[in-house]
């Protein structure tokens, strides 16, 4: 093992190699007096000076040392520099914007960006390498993102993402409470007729039949043809009956993204739960009912609990869809984050992209971890 | 010997369904304008129910381009990136490929779409770019999943027996690998032809156009328009890779 | 040939295979065994160098291992592993032909080798030939397995526990099938086993390796008789060895020539092993046998002091 270990890591060594060359020679940030007119890129050096740039560059020629011999705590040490140099990047950031005039918005460059990319992945690396847990892969982001927190509190106010988010800050708290409003309805509604569609689908052969290939039909077509496509019918629907009106149903809002997610969260959470309950192990089934078991108890007390992390699995593919489908529900006027997005594409004001699709992934990917997290404590008997 | 042309004898028979989809679309790209009177009726108070800007031919041509190209180079990056890490040499890498494949997934197709924009500009580039970088995800880890789920016996066979490398490669691994791969790109192609239509959006023209400016206008029969021709595309699309993973299935 | 001189090899700081020695003759079948974990499969392995050796030196007919080229050398020995790894997305007929056609042999003689190969095994060829693997039981497989390892005729045959994964009689009926071959083909085998029985059954000489060592090597006969230590007396079956014994001896070495005495009620067949006879005088509760020969005509008798070897 020991010959094994002293193999130079060569994921560590590329990523910091290549971000070295990153952070030397690709703009790092753009300044913009204001909103309109567009940022100068600056590189590192030309920012704050050569002594700081190349001063970040020690930490990372570190990890790419200590990854040349591997040893477990090189590989420990280079854990600790890594996050050290992602929560480095707002302090860097703020000694910029105390040299900014007051007015002027600070945008992120292409160099920090990549760097951003390559040390997530440097600490993807190190956690598999290191064979952290999960709970702990994310502590390790705890550090980064105070860093972030305060220093945006403090001296990160000319940062065009951060001022793009104070003149909408209520806006945006709304966007979020549109968009997990309608993902967690849509996705509530898709269990409730998930697991009763699959129910009927372990009954006839029929219904499994003509269900799936809907189903999977419905899956095929692109989101912006569906909501496009039900707007007519919602529409008509609207003018013709008074009281759907009056809850608010029209060809475009929430009523065609609603129908859409429903439609497209279903194939995920029938296909899970169904699978899930007929894969139980039949010698599992039968032990219980040689046991005297009856078809009821068999059921609730057998099947369902063992089959509750694959239906889990399944929750968590449709919710993690449904919040991308949602972004571009932003499109027919049925709100949440996707409108800061095509706002933004409006605008061409790229800082309002960000807000907009930033918080999507951090949702998406918060929204994974959690269940999955959930899945896996229930996978190893967590049930009771 | 004889299997070989037991094989061949598999015709064209069952190809009718994609070919129908097809035909269909092309037809309705040429002759919508057949179809203004029932979209006058959905939307009487509008001028214009025909989506006149630019042909539907070529907006459809455009479409096809954007998603062929940002799928082909998927493939050819995917695969190839796939088997890079399973061999010997960028073994160290598999890992964090495996990782990213799968986190990947969790991003969703627009946001990495609005993400390209800032980073490339606007225009057909930013959407190549995040189609490529989307797609890339499934069939990533397709590959992965089907090289590493060939029967270790059959590996140590084929090294047993005096095969090269390129020879297992191309004889055993990518062939018994295959039909997985195959859905990856089925997976890949289904999501860049939905997204791409997004991409209208960001400056594209192509099918995403009528819809977006259906929604824009408040055209409903411009954005049935679209939402048709699209839909009929996924279809055909799809239908063909079904047919196809069919076929190499059978032969595995 | 295959020589094995101080060959070691090590995994890390862990020694799988620890400096042993052996000489296989041309035409020889030599067994492997131990139990699991023993080194005796990363031995075989390092005759065709699956696994490059750490120390020591292998030669092959006098010439190092190392100075060919690993793909030339791999298509010269043919390997069979336990599970087949016959190709699933190729027939029988093409996974036969494989090393034939990498060694780029004319299409039409690649067909008749094939053709001869499924005739040696017992594949009809109207019945297999374009069968894919997963249409074939374990035995039909391993029969493939066997046939494509002696396609392009290799001197050499390396096999991995080829049998490990059959059931009783399909494994006994295939090692009789093995031995025949041999009888006609004369290879140069090494075969690697952990049942003792199937390596007495084959085996011109006997390895037996515990910790990456060999214990001791030999003729079975002669490892029955005197195991040089208490693991090799185990490893053969402890207090069962006399039985063990008996398997490997025939009616035919022990028999008398017909005597004046009368013949005996109970009859054996000549070329039946000694435990078979032993457990016919147990059950008839006899302690004389009369030996018949395929037209079961006396030929000779048996008794049990014979077939105890008794001096006496």
């Amino acid at each position: 093992m020991q010959q094994a270990r002293s193999k130079p890591n060569a994921v560590l060594l590329v990523l910091m190699l290549v971000g070295v060359v990153a952070w030397l020679t690709l703009p790092a940030i753009s300044v913009a007096p204001n909103r309109i007119v567009p940022g100068t890129p600056q590189r590192a050096q030309e920012a704050l000076g050569w002594g700081v740039a190349l001063l970040a560059t020690v930490p990372m020629l570190g990890v790419a040392t200590l990854a040349w011999r591997p040893f477990t705590w090189h590989l420990r040490a280079a854990l600790v520099l890594v996050v050290g140099l992602l929560a480095a990047m707002p302090l860097w950031l703020s000694g910029v914007a105390a040299t900014l005039e007051a007015a002027s918005r600070l945008g992120l460059g292409s160099a920090l960006w990549l760097l951003l990319f390559l040390w997530l992945l440097a600490l993807i690396e190190l956690r598999a390498r290191l064979a952290l847990s999960r709970p702990l892969g994310w502590a390790l982001l705890l550090p980064v993102l105070l860093a972030w927190w305060v220093c945006l509190m403090q001296w990160l106010a000319p940062l065009a993402l951060y001022r793009e988010y104070q003149v909408r800050s209520d806006q945006f708290v709304g966007a979020i409470g549109q968009h997990l409003a309608l993902v967690g309805s849509a996705v509530g509604a898709a269990l409730l007729l998930g697991v009763c569609l699959a129910l009927a689908m372990r009954r006839r052969a029929g219904v499994r039949r003509v269900g799936f290939g809907i189903l999977n039909f419905l899956q095929t077509i692109p989101s912006i043809a569906l909501f496009g496509l039900l707007l007519a019918p919602l529409a008509w629907l609207a003018s013709r009956v008074e009281w759907l009106a009056a809850l608010g149903v029209s060809g475009i809002g929430w009523a065609p993204a609603w129908l859409a997610l429903l439609g497209y969260s279903l194939l995920p959470m029938v296909r899970n739960t169904f699978v899930a309950l007929e894969e139980v192990d039949p010698a599992v089934i039968e032990a219980a009912r040689g046991m005297g078991m009856s078809q009821r108890q068999v059921f609730l007390q057998v099947r369902l609990p063992l089959a509750l992390p694959v239906v889990l699995e399944g929750i968590r593919i449709t919710t993690v869809q449904a919040i991308g489908l949602t972004a571009v529900a932003a499109l027919i006027g049925a709100g949440g984050l996707g409108t800061f997005i095509f706002q933004g594409l409006g605008q061409a004001a790229m800082d309002l992209v960000l807000l907009g699709a930033l918080p999507i992934i951090a949702l998406a990917l918060m929204v994974d971890a959690l269940l999955s997290a959930l899945a896996d404590w229930l996978r190893q008997g967590g049930t009771t | 010997m004889s299997g070989d042309v037991v094989r061949q004898r598999h015709s064209l028979a069952g190809w009718w369904v994609p070919l129908a989809w097809l035909a269909l679309l092309l037809a309705l790209s040429l002759g919508m304008g057949l179809l203004e009177g029932p979209l006058r009726v959905i939307e009487p108070d509008s001028r214009d129910v025909l989506y006149v800007r630019a042909s539907f031919l070529a907006l459809l041509g455009q479409h096809v381009m954007v998603v062929g190209l940002a799928s082909l180079l998927a493939v050819l990056l995917g695969v190839g990136g796939a088997v890079a890490v399973t061999r010997p040499a960028g073994r160290d890498f598999l890992p964090l490929v495996t990782q990213l494949a799968s986190i990947g997934q969790t991003f969703p197709p627009v946001a990495v779409l609005a993400l390209a924009v800032p980073a490339l500009g606007f225009g057909t580039l930013p959407i190549v770019v995040a189609l490529l970088l989307y797609g890339l995800l499934p069939i990533v880890r397709n590959t992965l999943a089907g090289i590493q789920g060939i029967d270790p016996g059959v590996h140590e066979a084929a090294r047993g027996m005096g095969m090269t490398p390129g020879q297992i490669l191309r004889q055993v691994e990518l062939p018994l690998a295959a039909p997985v791969i195959l859905a990856g790109v089925r997976t890949s192609v289904t999501i860049n032809v939905a997204t791409a239509a997004i991409g209208a959006t960001v400056g594209a023209s192509n099918l995403g156009d009528p819809i977006i400016s259906g929604i824009v206008n408040g055209n409903t029969a411009y954005v049935l328009q679209g939402a048709l021709l699209i839909g009929l595309l996924a279809i055909t699309v799809d239908s063909a890779f079904e047919r196809l993973q069919r076929r190499v299935v059978r032969q595995g | 040939m295959i020589e094995l001189f101080d060959v070691t090899k090590r995994f890390g700081e862990e020694v799988a295979v620890d400096a042993i020695s052996l000489r296989v003759q041309k035409g020889e079948l030599c067994v492997l065994v131990g139990t699991s974990g023993c080194g005796k499969s990363t031995t075989l392995r390092m005759i065709n160098r699956l696994i490059e050796h750490s120390d020591g030196e292998i030669h092959l007919d006098g010439q190092p291992v190392r100075t060919f080229d690993e793909v030339t050398l791999r298509r010269r020995i043919g390997y069979v592993i336990q599970n087949t790894g016959l190709f699933p997305h190729w027939t029988v007929a093409r996974n036969i032909g494989l090393v034939p056609r990498l060694l780029k042999w004319p299409r039409a003689q690649v067909r008749e080798r094939v053709e001869t190969l499924m005739a040696l095994l017992g594949l009809p060829i109207e019945e297999f030939a374009a069968k894919y693997p997963h249409q074939l039981s374990g035995g039909q497989a391993q029969r493939v397995g066997v046939a494509r390892a002696l396609a392009a005729d290799p001197e050499i045959l390396l096999m991995d526990e080829p049998f490990g994964a059959l059931d009783p009689i399909t494994r006994e009926a295939l090692q009789h099938e093995l031995l025949d071959l041999q009888a006609r083909l004369h290879k140069t085998i090494v075969f690697v086993t952990h049942d003792m029985d199937e390596a007495l059954a084959l085996a011109d000489r006997l390895v037996v390796m515990r910790q990456g060592r060999i214990v001791q090597q030999g003729p079975p006969l002669e490892l029955l008789h005197e195991p040089v230590d208490d693991f090799v007396a185990s490893m053969l079956g402890g207090d069962a060895r006399g039985l063990k014994e008996a398997a490997l001896t025939r009616v035919r070495d022990r028999m008398l020539p017909l005597g004046p005495r009368l013949l005996a009620h109970e009859r054996v067949a000549v070329d039946v092993p000694l435990n078979q006879a032993l457990s016919l005088m147990l059950w008839h509760r006899v302690d004389r046998l009369t030996v018949v020969d395929d037209d079961d005509i006396p030929i000779g008798e048996l008794s049990l002091r014979r077939l105890v070897g008794s001096k006496a």
